[in-house]
């Protein structure tokens, strides 16, 4: 070999390692964005902000909302699901799957805003305007909030959690006082409500989401540590807020309580604050609700699931007076009811038991939802709407009388009888606002917390309303249109005590974090 | 001065030599050895043994014959008067000249500094094992071999010297013919990337222990180095072998379940408990047939064989190999099979005089039915109750009919395993090519560029159904076809000069890796039959995609080496490389590996050179820094994915929670070993004790779930953050012994004998202190049961501890009840909401009077304090007989599937143990049943629960119940052989033939109740989980090995 020849070759092998070039080692995705690069214009914070009205981050909660909101009052169950008959007779173990789905899904959404919130801060390009970047952040507080709230309304005393990423190094967290979840979350809000606009696109929070819930939120806080009475001031604070949202939002209810539930009005002007299920999604991304709970296979998408039908109790059904059709049937199916919009290609469903209608929406034919799948049913199901805002209001003028007869009170609430086509009353006290909230909002998760919310500063009537609950099946013949409360015993059920409104934080989560099992420490120093 | 005396010396012989002759034959076979070198010891010059392994050569009386050859014990012989001395040379077993793979350079095992294994291909072939990696099980000293998946093609798990790292992987880096062959997180599901290999082909493994070994290889190979060759071409006369075996595999073990009869007795005693739920058709049992025994149904024997042939030789100039293979495996469960085709070409050519050049290929074809893993096949056989048909009298399938609500529709194991499909094909090309120039005697440059091609395809169709009340309304299938391409670009200088005395090698060399991968796939529902599956055939409107692309990791090393060896008595090597990896934000993108170590030939030194006993002992020890970057790439940052979104059409989820400071890991590793032989090589061990300390652990951080990620499957959960997580220790010995027993003129008996110790512990967990903690839950209970602390080995159980039923009134008062959410204890009551009898009791260990989280322990640990193996080889006259055993002692099992299936108000299938429930009985007949006092359990040694429908007790809770003893010893292997007599060959033109017989997984020793103790995971914080596995089969083979020649 020619000496030439190996100079050529070292000279070659020489440029081969200078070859590699510092970029080398720079191997992005190509099929994920990193935050690092990817908020550029305010679409981008579209895109983000989107992420948390739905799909995969709200998944986990989206039973829990149901079967805890509904399952812990009395409202529903199903005696074959031992995880719900927990919830339903008050011996729930740490080892409860809807509890634990529960608290996780709720602080995944809370991940997820976090997440969204500091790379907006941290990462966003200038170039985008502050009012757009203060929207998007106003969105993520907003759903941040709704997660602390319903946090706080089942556990009470939980972590604050504001950057994640601080939890790599520093992962165990005492629980915050339930006073400072509240402050916390009303900050959210508060924040939300002056940086969110009037209108948007359909499906996004506004101002008046943020005002609404913030009005909800100073209601539940006025009874809080309260004995008998609750705080003057917040009551008032609930009452400008959500008599803002009453009277200056320009919102009204949707014309129909029935057609209020269907697919085709999803993000319709009342719905507030509504969850954005996708169809065509798989397992882990979609609104699941009619493949568990449905009656039956026939109605839902590709003739699929109908798994543990959620029965109503006894003493829901009792709520609902000779004349509120619409919403009795629009919220519960009877032996016999027709529904000619579920299965419509099949001529209609006849129902041939009592079960939960809400949320039971038919296949992919009635949906026109080619895509949708048992895993994703296409429903936009409201976490917050307006008749829920007008109770709220109502509510919030009653404050601590024993009744009132106030105008705006009674011009809001009987907006809601109206439109279900009841009749409207002349004075209201509490126990009315609750029975209206109980069958204007069954199904949608409200009651449990319409209960917490009195055993703050009521303890003895709010334990003593579970205790005298008639929780047993019913029949109803559909000939005769009579039904009968069932004569066998009902499922055995623990009394329920004050304690009964605090949930258990599931146990592997306390083992994992010993410090959850001592006093919660305060938040604000 | 020299040459004088040889002068004298020779011509002294001269005077009186006689010649000798004899036949120089193998101790093993007893076949004649040519070109076996023949020295009077002084002499200069030698002989050669002919062909029918003949010699002669003149001697003096005095004189020493010196036998030597390669891979066989050296024999010196004093002649005194006899002319005729035939020989027998018995192969070494721990051969000294061996050669050893070291990185990137070949050294003899006598020269070796650090802490090398090594194994023969036939050693490894004994087991027949589908896949080379199965076959290493306890033949390696510090080496842990556990099968993930008795599936055809599944995978193992290896660990060298413990676990070092909880981010998954605690894989050894695989390097095939210089391939470096990327390690998988999870290989159990017939993934494993290295079942393309066929055994066959395999020449010889060397396994780099310790850090002086592997950190040539740098941050890849903190976890070891598992180094491959396969068999080249030699310079001779072509060679024809055909391999080929076939088998019959059964499984070992079945799980007692309950047969018909009994569940019928079973479920009507519920009933009458209950209250509800009795079923007509069970009105008497003694009138109803076994029914199915659904493991009956989903195990067969099935068949597996395997043929092979190998054409070998070359000139002086170019050597070659080509071997080409089909392997057939069926799986002994339904909806599993395994084939593969492969070929391969190992070529190498003295191109000029000063370059080399050769390749190694391999392609390879696999098909695998993975349908029983896909489906839950074994899972869903052991959950359904015998009552199930099969098939229905009228031919359909049979599933689950009762309408009862709580007992829950469960798929027919047999009818999915024959009516979906889940194929995965796999199309490999792997390969180098190289070239090697010789600048001068002492200096060259090696270039390689060796690549791994994987192009696979998976297909997947559910069909629609009806078993029973389980029906699936519209079938729906998928289509994935996905590449991934890794590329190695290498060179390297190698530099050797002998200085006399000092005898000097160096090595410096620069890599660079590269990742590139793509996938698409695609699904549809709503296919016209079941029988059309083609994508195509689906309803257009449900049509999916997906895919991805792009870049995976990379990175770029630059490394040297120096070894010194002076006067054959000490030997000193240093090695230093320094990786970038793309893993990690740029500021922490570099990292330096380095180590060294010294090894002292004792044997050589003048005290010990005239003890003949002694062939070597050879004191080694080592020091290593590693560093380890086993993550998945871009952690540092938060990576969005598009998700369909009901509000904008798509949107962006954040999928992991990113650690923008994570760094590497980094291993300090310290060993000492000592080697020796002795009596001509009939006796040889190697003993090594190591310390490695990893600071720094890299870890997917299992956080609280309050922290919105998770390290499991969790939907809308982030990705758990990687981050350098404490520290952790692990510090061990390992011994290996070899020994030839009996060396007769036709009988032979050799041992093998290897242990291992290695003690875990964690040193720190940076975040949190010391209540940070490391936890997984079982999906059967939803209860943590592994905790991991400082002061604690990873991975360990954690529970309550179990301390009998509630079976008298006096149990109620010694034992704390569980509490509500108030901390109220629950009441004693028959009644739902309270305890009773026939709930499980456990320990109060913090003595607070009450049951809660805090009276949980560590219930014993998954790592086995020893593990051994032990091997017998027999020889007599041509037959050969091999026994293997393997074992582990002092591990626990976590029995998973004893969660619910000794769980009486469970609605599946229940293991027979569960008919010994608790019985409760009155004290007064006519009493109450009500009445604390007026009850007892009559069985209470029991540790069923009794049959009330109620949970307030939690009494499938997590605790020492489920957690049992792993350790087993396992006859793995016995094979019988017998070779053909040269006489019979000669006359049928045939070199040799061998036939055998094997059986492998024998029997099994153990106290575990559960399938099979053996059980391997990927993950460190599942180690020992018991959740139903594919168990390894039982395997019974005939085969045959045929080499022509000429």
């Amino acid at each position: 070999m020619k000496p030439i020849n190996k100079i050529v070759i070292i000279l070659l092998l020489g440029a081969a390692i200078a070859g590699c070039k510092k970029s080398f080692l720079d191997r992005p995705s190509t099929s994920q964005i990193s935050s690092n690069n990817f908020y550029q214009a305010p679409g981008d914070l579209r895109l983000a902000t989107a992420n948390l009205y739905g799909g995969a981050p709200w998944w986990q909660f989206q039973q829990p909302w149901l079967l805890l909101g509904d399952g812990l009052p009395g409202t529903a169950f199903y005696t074959y699901y031992g995880d719900l008959m927990q919830l339903y007779t008050r011996t729930i173990t740490g080892q409860n799957t809807i509890v634990s789905s529960g608290w996780t899904g709720l602080y995944n959404v809370i991940a997820q805003c976090n997440m969204v919130i500091n790379a907006i801060n941290q990462q966003a390009s200038p170039s985008i305007p502050a009012i757009k970047k203060n929207q998007a952040i106003a969105e993520a507080r907003f759903i941040r909030a709704v997660a602390y709230y319903h946090l706080a309304v089942y556990w009470g005393a939980v972590p604050i959690i504001e950057d994640n990423t601080k939890l790599v190094n520093d992962p165990l967290l005492y629980r915050n006082t339930i006073s400072d979840v509240y402050k916390f979350l009303a900050n959210d809000l508060t924040y939300a409500a002056q940086n969110l606009p009037a209108t948007d696109q359909p499906g996004r929070v506004t101002t008046w989401s943020a005002q609404g819930l913030l009005g909800k939120v100073y209601l539940t806080m006025s009874g809080l540590g309260k004995n008998g009475t609750r705080d003057q001031a917040l009551l008032d604070s609930a009452k400008k807020y959500a008599g803002n949202v009453c009277k200056n939002s320009g919102l009204e209810l949707f014309h129909s309580y029935y057609d209020l539930f269907k697919t085709q009005n999803n993000d319709n002007p009342e719905s507030l604050f509504a969850l954005q299920w996708a169809p065509g999604v798989g397992y882990g991304f979609g609104n699941v609700l009619p493949t568990y709970y449905s009656p039956s296979s026939t109605i839902n998408a590709q003739k699929s699931g109908g798994w543990q039908p959620l029965q109503p109790t006894w003493d829901l059904y009792q709520m609902y007076s000779d004349k509120d059709t619409v919403r009795r049937k629009a919220s519960i199916m009877l032996t016999g009811d027709h529904y000619s919009e579920l299965d419509a290609a099949d001529g209609g469903y006849t129902a041939t038991g009592i079960s939960m209608k809400k949320h039971i929406v038919g296949n992919e034919k009635d949906n026109n939802s080619p895509t949708m799948t048992m895993w994703s049913s296409p429903e936009h199901f409201a976490m917050l709407r307006l008749a829920d805002i007008y109770l709220v209001y109502a509510e919030a003028i009653l404050g601590n009388n024993a009744s009132t007869a106030d105008g705006d009170a009674l011009l809001y609430f009987n907006k809601v009888r109206t439109r279900a086509g009841v009749d409207p009353v002349t004075i209201l006290d509490f126990d009315t606002i609750l029975k209206e909230r109980r069958v204007e909002l069954a199904f949608e998760g409200q009651y449990w917390i319409d209960l917490v919310r009195l055993s703050y500063y009521q303890p003895a009537k709010a334990v003593g309303i579970l205790n005298s609950q008639a929780r047993y099946t019913f029949t109803y013949d559909p000939v005769s249109h009579v039904a009968k409360q069932d004569t066998t015993a009902a499922v055995p059920t623990l009394p329920a005590t004050i304690s009964s409104f605090t949930l258990p934080i599931p146990a592997a989560e306390v083992t994992a974090d010993p410090k959850l099992a001592q006093p919660p420490v305060p938040y604000y120093k | 001065m020299l040459f004088i005396t040889a002068m004298l010396m020779a011509l002294s012989g001269y005077a009186q030599t006689h010649r000798v002759t004899g036949t120089i034959i193998s101790a093993e076979d007893s076949k004649p050895i040519p070109g076996v070198s023949i020295k009077v010891k002084g002499a200069k010059t030698g002989m050669v043994s002919a062909i029918d392994g003949t010699y002669s050569i003149m001697a003096a009386p005095n004189d020493v014959l010196i036998f030597s050859f390669i891979s066989y014990a050296t024999q010196q012989i004093n002649i005194g008067k006899n002319t005729s001395i035939d020989v027998k040379l018995t192969q070494s077993i721990s051969n000294l000249n061996e050669v050893v793979v070291t990185g990137y350079a070949k050294t003899k095992r006598k020269d070796v500094t650090g802490s090398i294994s090594s194994i023969k291909g036939d050693d490894l072939r004994q087991t027949q094992p589908t896949t080379f990696d199965q076959a290493l099980q306890g033949k390696v000293a510090g080496v842990v071999v556990q099968q993930i998946s008795g599936q055809p093609g599944g995978g193992v798990s290896i660990q060298i010297r413990g676990i070092s790292s909880i981010t998954g992987s605690n894989s050894p880096l695989y390097v095939i013919d210089g391939i470096i062959i990327p390690p998988v997180g999870d290989p159990g599901n017939g993934g494993n990337p290295l079942n393309a290999i066929n055994p066959a082909d395999v020449e010889s493994i060397d396994v780099l222990k310790d850090a002086s070994a592997t950190a040539i290889y740098g941050s890849q190979a903190t976890n070891g180095v598992i180094v491959i060759t396969t068999k080249r071409g030699k310079a001779g006369a072509p060679t024809v072998s055909y391999d080929f075996y076939a088998g019959d595999q059964e499984i070992p073990k079945k799980l007692p379940t309950m047969n018909l009869q009994q569940y019928a007795t079973f479920m009507d005693a519920r009933a009458v408990v209950w209250g509800f739920g009795a079923r007509p058709e069970f009105a008497n049992p003694q009138y109803l047939g076994k029914g199915t025994n659904w493991q009956n149904e989903l195990f067969r024997r099935a068949p597996m064989n395997n043929h092979t042939i190998t054409v070998s030789g070359g000139d002086d100039k170019t050597q070659y190999l080509l071997a080409g293979s089909y392997f057939d495996q069926q799986g002994i469960a339904l909806g599993s099979d395994f084939k593969r085709y492969s070929v391969r070409l190992n070529l190498d050519n003295r191109t000029t005089k000063w370059l080399k050049v050769g390749t190694s290929l391999q392609l390879a074809h696999i098909d695998q039915n993975q349908n029983t893993s896909a489906d839950g096949i074994i899972s869903s056989a052991l959950s359904l109750t015998p009552d199930v048909p099969v098939r229905n009298p009228d031919g359909s399938w049979g599933g689950v009919t009762t309408t009862d609500g709580w007992v829950p529709g469960i798929v027919n194991p047999v009818a999915i395993a024959q009516l979906s499909t889940n194929v995965a094909t796999r199309n490999q090309v792997f390969g180098n090519a190289y070239a090697e120039i010789q600048f001068t005697r002492d200096l060259s440059l090696r270039t390689e560029v060796s690549g791994n091609f994987d192009f696979g395809t998976a297909d997947n169709f559910t069909p629609s159904y009806t078993f029973g009340k389980v029906v699936n309304g519209v079938n729906s299938g998928s289509s994935n076809s996905s590449q991934s391409i890794y590329t190695v670009l290498r060179n390297f200088f190698t530099y050797n000069h002998d200085f006399g005395k000092l005898k000097f090698n160096a090595l410096a060399g620069h890599e660079a890796q590269s990742n590139r991968y793509e996938n698409v796939g695609a699904g549809r529902t709503n296919f016209p039959s079941n029988n059309v599956q083609a994508i195509s055939a689906g309803d257009p409107t449900s049509a999916t995609n997906s895919g991805s692309y792009g870049l995976g990791s990379s990175s770029e090393s630059y490394f040297g080496r120096i070894n010194l060896s002076w006067n054959d008595k000490y030997l000193i090597t240093g090695n230093i490389r320094d990786d970038g990896s793309s893993n990690f934000p740029t500021n922490n993108r570099w990292s330096t590996t380095y180590s060294g170590a010294f090894a002292w030939k004792i044997n050589n030194e003048a005290f010990l050179k005239n003890v003949k006993s002694i062939n070597e002992m050879k004191l080694r020890v080592g020091y290593g820094l590693t560093n380890n970057q086993n993550i998945p790439g871009n952690t540092y940052v938060t990576q969005l994915t598009t998700e369909a979104n009901g509000l904008s059409g798509i949107a962006q989820f954040q999928s992991n929670l990113p650690n923008p400071k994570v760094t590497w890991e980094k291993t300090n590793y310290y060993d000492a070993g000592l080697d020796g032989t002795f009596f001509n090589g009939r006796l040889s061990f190697s003993l090594d004790v190591y310390d490695r300390e990893t600071k720094a652990l890299l870890l997917a951080e299992p956080l609280p779930m309050y922290s919105g990620s998770s390290t499991g499957y969790s939907p809308g959960s982030m990705g758990a953050p990687y981050a350098n997580v404490g520290s952790m220790r692990n510090t061990g010995f390992d011994l290996q012994i070899n020994s030839t027993n009996i060396n007769s003129k036709n009988f032979t008996w050799k041992s093998g004998f290897t242990i291992s110790r290695n003690v875990n512990k964690v040193l720190s967990l940076g975040n949190g202190g010391s209540d940070a903690s490391l936890t997984q839950k079982s999906y059967a209970n939803n209860e943590i049961v592994e905790k991991t602390m400082v002061g604690q080995p990873i991975g360990e159980f954690y529970g309550y501890v179990f301390d009998g039923l509630f079976a008298k009134p006096q149990d109620f008062q010694t034992h704390a009840l569980p509490v509500d959410q108030s901390g109220k204890p629950y009441p004693i009551s028959a009644a739902g909401g309270g305890i009773w009898y026939g709930d499980r009791m456990f320990k109060d260990l913090n003595g607070d009077g009450i049951i809660d989280s805090r009276d949980q322990t560590f219930l014993g640990s998954p790592i086995p304090k020893f593990q051994y193996g032990i091997s017998n080889s027999f020889f007599y006259k041509n037959f050969d007989l091999n026994i293997f055993f393997s074992g582990d002692y002092g591990n626990k099992i976590f029995n998973q599937m004893a969660i619910g299936q000794t769980n009486p108000t469970n609605s599946t299938a229940y293991f027979s143990s569960t008919l010994g429930y608790a019985r409760l009985g009155l004290v007064n007949p006519s009493g109450s049943a009500s009445d604390v006092n007026n009850v007892y359990v009559i069985n209470p040694n029991t540790t069923i629960v009794g049959l009330r429908n109620d949970a307030t007790n939690d009494n499938t809770r997590s605790s020492n119940i489920y957690i049992q003893d792993g350790s087993f010893l396992k006859c793995k292997n016995i094979t019988l052989g017998y070779r053909l007599p040269e006489n019979i060959l000669s006359k049928i033109y045939l070199h040799s033939i061998r036939v055998y017989a094997t059986v492998t997984n024998v029997f099994t020793i153990t106290k575990y109740v559960g399938m099979d103790p053996e059980i391997g995971s990927w993950n460190p914080l599942q180690a020992g989980w018991d959740a139903g596995y594919y168990p390894q089969p039982r395997v019974y083979t005939i085969g045959a090995v045929i080499t022509f020649n000429k």
